[in-house]
């Protein structure tokens, strides 16, 4: 069903309040739909110009969000971008991304009920990245660009609403993350030495895509004085190597982020497998930065084979295979690259934007042309 | 756990305190509002072996009186 008068009829499609932003604010609070923020009022009007960027029935599913189970409808997801403040044309791209989130090798269950502070980061490639103007340099990952901020917020407003990753119920998280409101860029193709992410991960070039990674929040790595790529790399490693990194008991995907000066470094002595296979075998720790329990109740019995009559020197890894290892080029000018360690039982899920027919999407517009054509 | 309930098996999930609301919710959301949730100690992580084998002792206990209650 795609006439939107008719599923707002239906049983709590839809609520009455009065005509006021403080009020609809109070009534959206009252329901627990909500990151805290004040919202964008979720009008018929408002909701209906971000399905018109909707090819798909709008009351069908598109994906199931943990820990709730919830049915992530176009419709639910649309009222929920309108919420975060999306402008209409965002909305294929929110869509992808709770589709790729939702894929099962992410465990969004555990991404999202776990006590560890991860949060879905989404890494944007392609043409409708630059035709969003998803911010992928200076400040990718800071305020300033709307797209950034309003489809990472709806994204997290729908994890909340209908995947219910509500604190102290469905997110049990320690902490929480600065990461939980909005945690979305592009990746920076135009100053990468090196293919985007999306080819080097099994799409054409000409595809549009989000590659989504269940991350904490990123780890500057400040290096002003290497001149070469095992320089950069070797200062890489060692902001890798924590102890209290997820990642080392899991065959987890950590993320390595490079500002472009520090990739073109890089890539002048390294491919980027290359890169990987030197960050894996560097970025190590003797199992004597360990205490005592972690090494006889953890790393024993994770990794027994391994460790069982290890010294103390014994390397342990921050990451068990280099081709695990992802790298992205994000960011302006500046010496600096960044580590994104992450939930460890999670692995990375990369989904091109196709219209319903299957094709590849090449715009944004194409959602809506297919739509008045049919 | 949930389809093992369904087929009338005597099941039970083991929490700790602050994981309650979660597994009631998760109950829910499976179609087993009723399925027991046995409460131990929290923290379970960073425990000393005896003091993870005191709180198996409470959830064994209360998982015996399960059996008993569903014994034919």
């Amino acid at each position: 069903m795609s006439n939107l008068a008719q599923l707002l009829a239906m049983p709590g499609a839809s609520f009455d309040t009065d005509d006021d932003f403080d009020a609809v604010n109070a009534l959206l609070r009252d329901k627990g739909w909500s990151d805290g923020l004040p919202m964008v009022p979720p009008t018929e009007q408002r909701v209906a110009a971000m399905l018109a960027y909707c090819d798909r029935p709008w009351d069908a599913p598109i994906a199931k969000i943990a820990p709730r189970w919830g049915e992530a409808t176009p419709l639910r997801l649309a009222a929920n971008a309108v919420m975060a403040g999306c402008r209409p044309e965002y909305f294929p791209l929110l869509m992808l991304a709770i589709e790729a989130m939702c894929e099962e090798p992410l465990n969004l269950y555990g991404v999202q009920a776990t006590t560890h502070l991860c949060a879905p980061l989404v890494i944007v490639n392609g043409p409708v990245a630059r035709e969003l103007d998803i911010n992928a340099g200076h400040n990718a990952f800071g305020p300033g660009h709307q797209a950034n901020a309003t489809i990472g917020r709806a994204i997290r407003l729908a994890l909340v609403n209908i995947g219910g990753a509500i604190p102290a119920l469905g997110d049990m998280s320690t902490f929480g993350s600065p990461a939980k409101y909005t945690y979305l860029v592009a990746e920076n193709e135009a100053e990468s030495p090196w293919e985007p992410l999306h080819v080097e991960r099994g799409l054409p070039r000409e595809a549009s895509a989000v590659t989504v990674i269940g991350a904490e929040c990123l780890h500057n790595v400040n290096d002003h004085e290497s001149l070469t790529a095992e320089g950069i790399l070797m200062t890489i490693a060692g902001t890798m190597a924590t102890t209290g990194a997820n990642d080392i008991f899991y065959a987890a995907q950590p993320l390595v982020i490079m500002a472009p000066e520090h990739a073109r470094t890089v890539a002048g002595g390294f491919t980027k497998a290359e890169a990987k296979l030197f960050l894996q075998q560097h970025a190590t720790l003797p199992m004597s930065k360990f205490s005592r329990e972690n090494i006889e109740r953890r790393l024993k019995v994770t990794y027994k084979d391994r460790y069982a009559n290890a010294g103390l020197d014994a390397p342990v890894y921050a990451v068990q295979k280099a081709e695990d290892l992802l790298i992205a080029v994000v960011g302006g000018a500046g010496k600096h690259s960044a580590v994104v360690p992450t939930f460890g039982a999670t692995k990375a899920v990369t989904r091109a934007l196709r219209t319903a027919d299957g094709k590849l999407a090449r715009s944004v517009a194409d959602f809506k042309k297919q739509r008045v054509a049919s | 756990m949930a389809d093992l309930r369904k087929r009338g098996l005597t099941t039970a999930v083991i929490c700790s305190g602050p994981f309650l609301k979660l597994g009631q919710a998760q109950a829910r959301v499976f179609g087993v509002p009723d399925l027991p949730l046995l409460v131990i100690q929290h923290p379970l992580g960073g425990q000393a072996l005896d003091q993870v084998k005191a709180r198996a002792d409470v959830a064994v206990a209360e998982f015996v009186k399960l059996l008993r209650r569903d014994a034919p």
